[in-house]
């Protein structure tokens, strides 16, 4: 295969929106470039393009922005780093809103004993759900939600899936008060989730929950775990850097505010 | 309906993570080409480290370039 060459006048790139979330740039008959838009539960779009030209880049990205409705912004990811791609959106008119940092955290660590009253264990379904609601209940009436993660997991039946072998808790008087969700489908498991009842935080609770469940791991066999913090949420940042966490990178969430662009 | 201008798409290992959000990869022929992550893998936030086995579409314009479309489990 001969390489194409990579600044050619090939001819004029046209923008074709090929289905409801896609976009392709096409010059010659040939796809030289593709833009994609999902829709996350939350109800924020985010867009992504892949193509090797900055050129191309800039005709998907300005299509896709007027294509998008107008009523609500527009999201993309970048590794810090990227500075190259970050250059490409900000000159499409994005701006970044939100910076997350990746953490690798030690699983070799002094165990922490759980606060007096409090039991640190496996989780059924049943609480563990009422627990998962009330803290969703807790979170969402503050900032703290537009921050969270993205569920990546469809719903079933109107139900939001909620695999109770990943989460260990913390009950006290066969209430459940706080939980940690951890994911090892790769070599390196991730802490998805800490949370603990707003009435019950400030005790040592998310810090005991971490500590047994990285004990767990190394004891499985895994070195470290990674975890993804918000930068401006200080109480999660000062409890894992307070673990030996070792930040190793971090993500800038751009976003796209119809008529400031 | 367009032709593609996709790469060729070969398997290969992360052997380096590089700044800019690039890293090499081995394929599975020995040769090693730089690349980066896929915009739809970044949106997913899936992450990519160290002795990860991915999927890379090689560029079309140069061969020692690509863009990481998979990672695979284990």
């Amino acid at each position: 295969m001969n390489p194409l060459p990579h600044k050619a006048s090939l001819g004029a790139v046209t923008i074709s929106r090929v289905a409801d979330n896609q976009w392709h740039a096409i010059e010659n008959d040939l796809v030289v470039g593709r833009g994609h838009a999902s829709r996350r539960l939350d109800g924020r779009t985010f867009l992504s393009i892949d193509t090797w030209r900055d050129a191309v880049f800039d005709r998907l990205a300005a299509a896709m922005l007027t294509d998008a409705d107008q009523s609500t912004p527009q999201y993309t990811v970048v590794d810090e780093t990227d500075h190259d791609l970050t250059t490409n959106w900000e000159r499409a008119g994005l701006t970044t809103w939100r910076r997350e940092s990746e953490f690798a955290v030690p699983t070799d660590l002094t165990p922490t004993a759980a606060p007096n009253g409090v039991v640190i264990t496996t989780a059924q379904e049943a609480p563990l759900r009422e627990l998962d609601q009330a803290i969703r209940a807790e979170v969402e009436s503050s900032v703290g939600w537009q921050t969270m993660p993205a569920e990546v997991l469809p719903w079933q039946g109107g139900t939001r899936p909620l695999d109770p072998s990943k989460y260990t808790v913390a009950v006290r008087d066969d209430r459940y008060v706080g939980l940690v969700r951890v994911a090892t489908m790769t070599r390196r498991p991730r802490i998805g989730l800490v949370a603990v009842l707003a009435d019950e935080q400030r005790q040592g609770i998310a810090r005991a929950l971490l500590s047994q469940v990285l004990a767990n791991l190394h004891r499985s066999g895994f070195e470290a775990a990674t975890a993804e913090i918000d930068e401006t949420n200080t109480a999660a940042l000062a409890l894992f850097e307070g673990l030996g966490a070792r930040r190793t990178g971090g993500i800038l969430e751009l976003i796209s505010r119809p008529g400031k662009a | 309906m367009p032709r593609t201008a996709n790469g060729i798409e070969v398997e290969g290992t992360v052997v380096e993570c590089l700044r800019n959000a690039t890293f090499r990869v081995e394929l599975t022929n020995g040769h090693k080409v730089l690349a980066h992550i896929s915009g739809k893998i970044r949106k997913n936030y899936i992450k990519i480290v160290l002795e990860d086995r991915v999927l890379v579409e090689l560029s079309p314009y140069d061969l020692n370039r690509g863009r990481i479309i998979f990672r695979y489990r284990n």
